[in-house]
Order: C-alpha cells, then sequence, then structure tokens
C-alpha cells in the first residue's frame, strides 16, 4: 500500500508500530496526508455529540475516581496496601491469562486497583467512599492508617462458579467491608451485583458492583453508615435488576457466614 | 447572533475547563473531580455508543481519567477545545481497550443495546446544543454513507474490513468516507441555518 494511503488506518489507529513510524516519516514531507489528517479530525470532531444520553451505573464516580487517585498512592504505598489486601495471587493469575497482551499490561492491574483504590478513598477521607448512593460522613484526613483485618471469609454458592472474598478491616477506628469477586457472569441492562450484610435475617444494603468483561468485581464499603451495634452474621451477594434495591430482589448467589 | 452567543458560551465553557486542567495538573483533585462531573455523561454515553457495553463503559473511562491524572495524555489548549481533547482520547483509549478484548476473548457477545433515556438533561451545555443538529445531519445521510461513518468514526475499523463491510472496492474507502463527511458538514450547516431562520 502506497502510503498516502494508510491516512485512515493511521487515524484509527490500526497501523503497527513499524507502519506507524514509517508513515509519521511520511507525514512529515507530504502536505496532502497531513491535509487529510486535520480534515478528518474537524470534520468528526462534534460526531460524539450524537450521542443519546445513558446514566452511568450508580456509584462509578467513586469507582473511576477512587481508582484513578489510587494510581499515584499506589506507587507510593504499594508495600502498605500489600499488606492490607493481598492480591498477589489475582495479579498472577490475571497475568497468565493476559500474556499475549503486552500492550495492555495496565490491565491486569484493575482488580488491585479497585480495592487499593477503596482503601486510597477511605484514606483520604472518604471523600469517595464507595457508599452507593447515601449519604456519607467525612472524616479528616488520616496521616498514619492503621489498617487491620478483622476477618477474612470466602463466599461460595451451589449454582455458580463465581467466587469472592471479603474481609472486614478496621482502620483508624472505623471498619471498612471489602469484597472481590470473579468468574461472575456479565449483567444485562440495569443489573448489578449488590453486597448484604445480614443481621439475623434482615439484610442491609453494603455495596454496589458491576462485572468487568473478565467477569471481576471489587467493591469497598465503609461500614461506618450502618448501625454500629449490631452483629453481622452473614454476608452475601445477589444480582439485582437495578442499583436500587432496598432488600435482596434477585437470587442470591454467593454467601458466607461470619 | 445565535451564532454569537452560542461561540461566547462555548469559549467560557473552555476557559473553566482550561482552568480546571490547569489545577489538576498541580494535583488538586477537586479540579479533577469538577472535570469528571462536567463530562461523566458525555463520555460515558459515547462509549456505549462505541462499543455497546455498560462495564467495558465503565472500565475505559477510569482509563481515560487516569490518562487525564497521570499526564500520559496532556492537553495543549493551542490545538483546540478541551471538549474535543477528552472526546478524542476517550475514542482512542475505547477502540484500544475494545480491540484487546477482541483478541484475547474470542466468544465476543453482542450486548443487548443500552436503555436510553427518553427526557434529555444533559448538563454539557455544548451537548445540549449539539446532539439534535447532529442527529439531524446523519439522518439525512444515505444509508450507505451513514455506515461508512459509523464503521470508522464509531466503530474504529480499518480501511480493509470498512472495503468488506460496505462492498468496496479498497482504494475508493477514503474517497467515500470524506464524501460522506463533507456531505454531513453540509447537513449540519443546513440544519444550524434552519433553526436560526426559524
Ligand atoms: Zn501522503
Amino acid at each position: 500500500m502506497r502510503e498516502c494511503e494508510k491516512v485512515l488506518d493511521y487515524f484509527n489507529d490500526e497501523l503497527s508500530e513499524g507502519e506507524k513510524e514509517q508513515f509519521e516519516r511520511h507525514l512529515e514531507s507530504c502536505e496532502d496526508c497531513r491535509e487529510e489528517i486535520e480534515e478528518l479530525r474537524s470534520l468528526t470532531d462534534d460526531l460524539p455529540f450524537s450521542s443519546e444520553p445513558v446514566d452511568p451505573p450508580e456509584g462509578m464516580k467513586d469507582r473511576v475516581l477512587g481508582a484513578v487517585f489510587a494510581e499515584e498512592e499506589t506507587e507510593e504505598k504499594s508495600q502498605e496496601e500489600e499488606n492490607v489486601v493481598p492480591l498477589e495471587q489475582h495479579l498472577e493469575q490475571d497475568s497468565s491469562r493476559e500474556v499475549d497482551r503486552p500492550t495492555r499490561s495496565n490491565r491486569q492491574a484493575w482488580l488491585m486497583r479497585g480495592l487499593a483504590a477503596a482503601l486510597v478513598a477511605s484514606l483520604v477521607g472518604n471523600v469517595f467512599a464507595l457508599t452507593g448512593g447515601e449519604e456519607t460522613v467525612s472524616e479528616p484526613p488520616a496521616v498514619e492508617s492503621t489498617d487491620q483485618v478483622n476477618q477474612r471469609v470466602s463466599l461460595e454458592g451451589e449454582s455458580t462458579p463465581a467466587r469472592a472474598s471479603a474481609a472486614m478491616i478496621r482502620q483508624n477506628g472505623s471498619q471498612l467491608l471489602t469484597l472481590q469477586a470473579e468468574q461472575l457472569e456479565p449483567l444485562q441492562g440495569d443489573e448489578v451485583y449488590q453486597v448484604w450484610l445480614l443481621n439475623g435475617d434482615e439484610p442491609y444494603r453494603a455495596g454496589t458492583f458491576v462485572a468487568n468483561q473478565n467477569g471481576e468485581g471489587a467493591v469497598a464499603f465503609s461500614m461506618d453508615q450502618l448501625p454500629s451495634e449490631l452483629d453481622w452474621d452473614a454476608v452475601a451477594i445477589s444480582k439485582e435488576p437495578n442499583a436500587q434495591s432496598q432488600t435482596p430482589q434477585g437470587e442470591v448467589i454467593l454467601s458466607s457466614s461470619l | 447572533m445565535m451564532a454569537l452567543i452560542t461561540e461566547k458560551k462555548g469559549c467560557v465553557m473552555s476557559n473553566r475547563d482550561l482552568e480546571y486542567y490547569q489545577k489538576m495538573i498541580e494535583g488538586d483533585k477537586q479540579s479533577l473531580e469538577a472535570i469528571y462531573d462536567k463530562y461523566e455523561k458525555l463520555l460515558y454515553s459515547f462509549v456505549i455508543k462505541l462499543s455497546s457495553d455498560h462495564s467495558l463503559a465503565e472500565e475505559v473511562l477510569q482509563e481515560v481519567f487516569i490518562k487525564l491524572w497521570t499526564q500520559k495524555a496532556k492537553y495543549d489548549n493551542t490545538k483546540g477545545k478541551f471538549s474535543s481533547w477528552i472526546v478524542t482520547i476517550t475514542r482512542y483509549t475505547a477502540i484500544d481497550i475494545i480491540r484487546s478484548k477482541k483478541e484475547s476473548v474470542s466468544l465476543e457477545e453482542e450486548t443487548d443495546v443500552p436503555e436510553e433515556q427518553s427526557e434529555s438533561v444533559e448538563d454539557l451545555v455544548e451537548w445540549k446544543e449539539k446532539s439534535s443538529t447532529i442527529r439531524k445531519a446523519l439522518d439525512q445521510l444515505s444509508d450507505e454513507q451513514r455506515k461508512i461513518v459509523d464503521l470508522f468514526y464509531f466503530k474504529g475499523c480499518s480501511q480493509s474490513v470498512i472495503a468488506k463491510e460496505c462492498d468496496l472496492p479498497l482504494g475508493t474507502v477514503k474517497g467515500r468516507l470524506r464524501l460522506a463527511l463533507k456531505h454531513l458538514r453540509k447537513n449540519l450547516a443546513t440544519v444550524k441555518g434552519g433553526i436560526r431562520d426559524a
């Protein structure tokens, strides 16, 4: 293919690294191609605004910003956080599954990011605590965190290959429930996975999450929002038609006693 | 008159964006949050238009805002509006992630079309202003032209895939696409003009 015929594939980032370099050298000397690319850019400029508005899922902002702010902190505090939630096993599994994807190495860190994010979010004062809509009480930023894993359980279900593990973490006097799941079924439409804590028969909402394409999901929930005098008997995950269920509407897929 | 007002608004908006962006570079989390709040729904809706996949859309947004925050992607205000820049970053990030999923997961399932909101409550003035005119302009294209724009821009397909899908000789794809996009530009001007006259 002549260089000038690669304009579209260059624009759509379809060229291999070598082809791309070659084409970029060509661009330096070919004004036509430079103009065509500029023209494509300006002609397509407005197209994103044709998107029909779709409501993002509940809690997305908390999850995304939590993960974003965790980026720099994970580098600084990786030691600390790995002590809190050992995710090495997951990371190993993930990387073996994704060996043929060298360019996307950071994808493997998805789970890590989700959870680390949640932890960091709570470190910076619950501003982005993953709570699913309820009001959160801000705490002053903690300089030194004193995280301590109080309890860790594995959740199981009879009719699903999905697995999850949950941990109660005590941090500066408040409790955080963290949960990570894998091999989840994909969700349809507004469906979400809802975490519940049970006091006797009474379910309390304890975080909402969705599964990524690899069937993985993670959530961290500040227990400060729940009545502190209650004892928790079990933790469960159900698939709910949307993020608004106040009691489990869907089937409980995974659970464990506490 | 209306064009003047629109331009003025656009100008004010991008200055605010630039202000947020510069504060964000200095490490101000509130400014990143402000950018997020402003663009969340547009970018989310855009990725769903690109991929029809809700969980993927969240992943893409996460990646986009990580690129912003860690400055792996840098905005240069001399090269255009912040909104154009952030949708472009989002498009490339989405294409990249969709492509890597397709390579590693062979049993790619078509997910169902997301539920769309009936009422239009976009917070973003630019979106509100542009969406209906662009949709109208797209509607006025021929089916073939709409398809080629969709495959190229929204699906990020290569030239050879477009040639196959549209049953065109490889060498004619670029010409057809440019024609379709110019047609779209003309339609946009007509639609806008119509609104102004009304
Ligand atoms: Zn050329």
